[in-house]
């Protein structure tokens, strides 16, 4: 009667973080490396992990983005195997390796706690979607999760004059030296109700990757949990 | 997130997965049809030369275990277990075949697949179906070959002649009775995990044998009861590789078996002399017979504090963990090695990265597709919204849907919104991570139903189709009849199904996606039709009836909208 359910059992660890099918992340905890977590994110966990809400230097920080978008953050400490998940969404795990990755707000699942984060306002888009979009720019040696509806699509913007335009709705994370601006593609027939659909967009140019969720849904499920 | 392979299509393993330890499941069936599938392994002018190494149901094994037969489980016709640093050097290609026993062709197969799993996950599928064979009777579905790495090639190639033809074209022997050939399959070796014994196949003299016999009841079937055996119970054993995800819990024989799962004392799944996670650097272990034990060499670079046998953290020597009191505590080794394939953004993301063809219409995965406006020159229309990403000029305007449309609208309230777009570039579509079907229409026809359709050619003519009767909603279904050259992008919600059109064949009004045009529709109400009704219906559905010729299809998704 086990047989089936057998396989799903965890495999051994190799790394700081893994993927356990599509849609779960696992991360070994060790004391002294601590995670930053989205709030309610945490599925399971095995061993001795202690949680800590809105750590006091994060709260500084998130003074900064207490605007309405921008995720809560907690802090995890401790020795052990720890499991987050994001209501089904598909994780996706990254090394950084000294590299630096922007990502949306609402995609972000766990990052190392001694990587250099900061909040910021992408520039430019303010005035489209109402509250403005506010992503996490993460850099430094470690590991950084993230999610997406459905499995994403990784697009090179070539670097060349040709931009690329994406729904900010769709969007999960970017290369952070690429340039961003806002796109309104509106023509007038959009002011009486007959617009194409696709108002607006954020126009990437530059060297590096643009990640996009194949989903529209970009709403946050571990924010309006009760 | 398994790789789709097409015919020819080819990869490193070691792109696919960072195991070693693999499981290949072959699933092909056809109407009357069976199929002996075998694994041939070949030397490097691509002989058999040495027939141990002939994996078939008379041989479940080759003499050191690295290429086992596992029988029928987990939704394929034949499984077998590679661990390709076992395989001894001579031997340098794997080739996996299926041949009809008996009278048939292979074109009377069935949409079948081959496809290689690993840790637990799905890494590779290769599918096929009958249309791609003629009058072959055997077909090489895929081979394993060591080019520098051993790596993986999608062959679906056929072959005339049956199983002896094959074999006599890998250089091999055909024996008068293959009895010889086989060890007896209950004579399980001593350092053999018992859940990967064979199923006890019939009489191994038999000429013409039957096809891997359905799970036989030592190694297959569940365990009698519900309770997990006692430890140290010799039999019988659980058999964890019944699930095509295969992970790290095997009890080697003679220990306690654990079902993960199940109410186990150890938490883990593991047995208790293997460390808990990792193996410790120095330690000279015997290879675990475990199946998802990843081996050694496979292991990251272990950086300085990983998995310290002599340093564990408090953590480790917790009892109810798992721990036996005594045993080198491996703890949480927090492992902060590179991964596989280097480190980076780059590198982590690149297995999703945009899958470049020359192709108008290029599915990304299953929920994105790509469109190259620039093939063909012509415009797209597309579901207002469903644009996530566009690179190059591209110009998005508004469409009606036009007179048709607006009765489509009027009628049900939901008007289909398009827009058109046009331009030079590639436009990515995908809505609320449906999946979706590109169809290429070639002077066919399909229906769709119109909350189902996300983008089509602009070349394409539709016509709204209008399906009368008494119960629908609104008076009647609508549909959108497509027809022309052209391609036509389809979003099912989860995996739909393809059926055939019997002279039995209904489905719910909310969940029909399309249907071939030329079968015909009829409602059928559920006053008349009360089997066919769900029961509790609150009656506002409709059963749909399907006639039509032998080749037509229907649709269905399993979400009703």
């Amino acid at each position: 009667m086990y047989q089936p359910l057998a396989g799903y059992a965890p495999a051994p660890v190799t790394t700081r973080m893994e993927n356990h099918g599509d849609h779960m992340l696992k991360v070994a905890m060790q004391s002294g490396q601590d995670l930053f977590a989205r709030v309610g994110s945490m599925i399971a966990y095995e061993g001795f992990v202690q949680y800590e809400p809105n750590p006091p230097a994060v709260r500084q920080i998130a003074r900064d983005w207490m605007t309405g978008e921008g995720a809560p953050l907690m802090k995890c400490t401790g020795d052990g195997l720890l499991y987050l998940a994001d209501y089904g969404a598909n994780v996706v795990v990254i090394n950084l390796n000294g590299d630096g990755i922007s990502v949306n707000a609402t995609n972000l699942l766990a990052f190392d706690a001694h990587l250099t984060w900061g909040v910021e306002r992408v520039k430019g888009l303010a005035k489209f979607a109402g509250q403005g979009l506010w992503n996490t720019k993460i850099s430094g040696q470690g590991w950084v999760a993230l999610t997406s509806r459905g499995k994403p699509i990784v697009v090179d913007c070539g670097g060349g004059e040709d931009e690329t335009y994406v729904d900010p709705d769709a969007l999960v994370a970017w290369s952070p030296n690429l340039k961003v601006k806002g796109k309104r593609s509106f023509k007038a027939q959009s002011l009486i109700g007959r617009g194409s659909g696709e108002a607006y967009q954020m126009a990437f140019s530059g060297q590096g990757i643009v990640v996009v969720q194949p989903s529209e849904d970009s709403t946050d499920r571990l924010r309006f949990r009760g | 997130m398994a790789r789709e392979f097409q015919r020819g299509h080819k990869a490193k393993i070691s792109d696919l997965t960072a195991g070693t330890d693999l499981y290949v499941g072959v699933q092909i069936s056809g109407p009357g049809l069976t199929f002996d599938i075998s694994c041939f392994g070949l030397d490097a002018d691509e002989r058999l030369s040495d027939d141990r190494y002939f994996v078939f149901f008379n041989q479940p094994k080759s003499p050191e275990e690295s290429i086992q037969l596992l029988g029928a489980q987990a939704g394929d016709t034949e499984s077998f277990r590679i661990t390709l640093d076992r395989i001894p050097p001579q031997i340098q290609k794997l080739s996996f075949t299926a041949t009809i026993d008996g009278a048939g062709q292979m074109s009377q197969v069935a949409p079948g697949y081959l496809r290689i799993v690993a840790g637990g996950e799905e890494v590779a599928r290769y599918a096929f179906n009958g249309s791609e064979f003629t009058t072959e009777r055997a077909v090489m579905l895929g081979d394993f070959y060591l080019k520098d790495v051993w790596r993986f090639a999608a062959v679906g190639q056929g072959f005339d002649g049956g199983l002896e033809a094959l074999l006599k074209n890998f250089g091999g022997e055909v024996m008068e009775e293959e009895a010889p050939a086989a060890p007896a399959p209950q004579q399980s070796q001593p350092g053999a995990a018992p859940g990967f014994a064979p199923p006890a196949f019939g009489a191994p003299a038999a000429p013409a044998p039957a096809p891997v016999p359905a799970p036989a009841p030592q190694g297959f079937a569940p365990p009698p009861g519900a309770t997990p055996p006692p430890p140290g119970a010799p039999a019988p054993v659980p058999n964890v590789h019944a699930a095509p995800t295969i992970v790290a819990p095997m009890a080697p024989p003679g220990v306690a078996p654990v079902p993960p799962p199940g109410p186990a004392p150890t938490p883990y799944g593991q047995p208790p002399q293997q460390q808990p996670y990792g193996q410790p650097p120095g330690q000279t272990a015997p290879p675990p017979p475990g199946y998802g034990q990843p081996p050694a060499p496979h292991a990251p670079a272990p950086p300085p504090g990983y998995g310290q046998p002599t340093a564990p953290p408090g953590y480790g020597q917790q009892p109810p963990l798992g721990q036996v009191p005594g045993q080198q505590p491996g703890g949480y080794g927090v492992p902060q090695g590179a991964p596989q394939g280097g480190a980076g953004v780059t590198a982590a993301l690149s297995m999703f990265k945009e899958t470049p063809t020359g192709q108008r219409w290029t599915l990304q995965n299953s929920k994105l597709v790509r469109v190259d406006l620039g093939m063909g020159g012509q415009p797209v229309l597309a579901r207002q919204g469903s644009m996530v990403l566009y690179q190059g000029k591209v110009d998005f305007g508004y469409k009606g849907a036009g007179f048709a449309g607006r009765i489509v609208g009027g009628a049900t309230g939901q008007e289909m919104q398009l827009m058109r777009c046009t331009g030079q570039g590639q436009v990515f579509l995908a809505e609320n991570a449906t999946h979706l079907h590109p169809i290429e229409l070639q002077g066919d026809a399909i229906c769709v139903s119109a909350e189902s359709v996300l983008a089509f050619d602009e070349s394409l003519q539709y016509e709204v189709r209008r399906i009368e009767g008494h119960g629908i909603p609104g008076g009647a279904l609508f549909t959108m009849q497509f027809q022309g050259t052209g391609t036509i992008v389809v979003k099912t919600h989860g995996t739909p199904v393809v059926l055939p059109v019997t002279p039995t064949t209904f489905a719910d009004a909310n969940a029909v996606v399309a249907w071939s045009a030329a079968s015909q529709v009829i409602v059928s109400s559920q006053v008349r039709m009360r089997r066919n009704a769900y029961p509790g219906d609150t009656g506002e559905s409709v059963n749909l009836q399907f006639r039509g010729a032998p080749g037509n299809f229907i649709v269905v998704q399993p979400y009703e909208v």
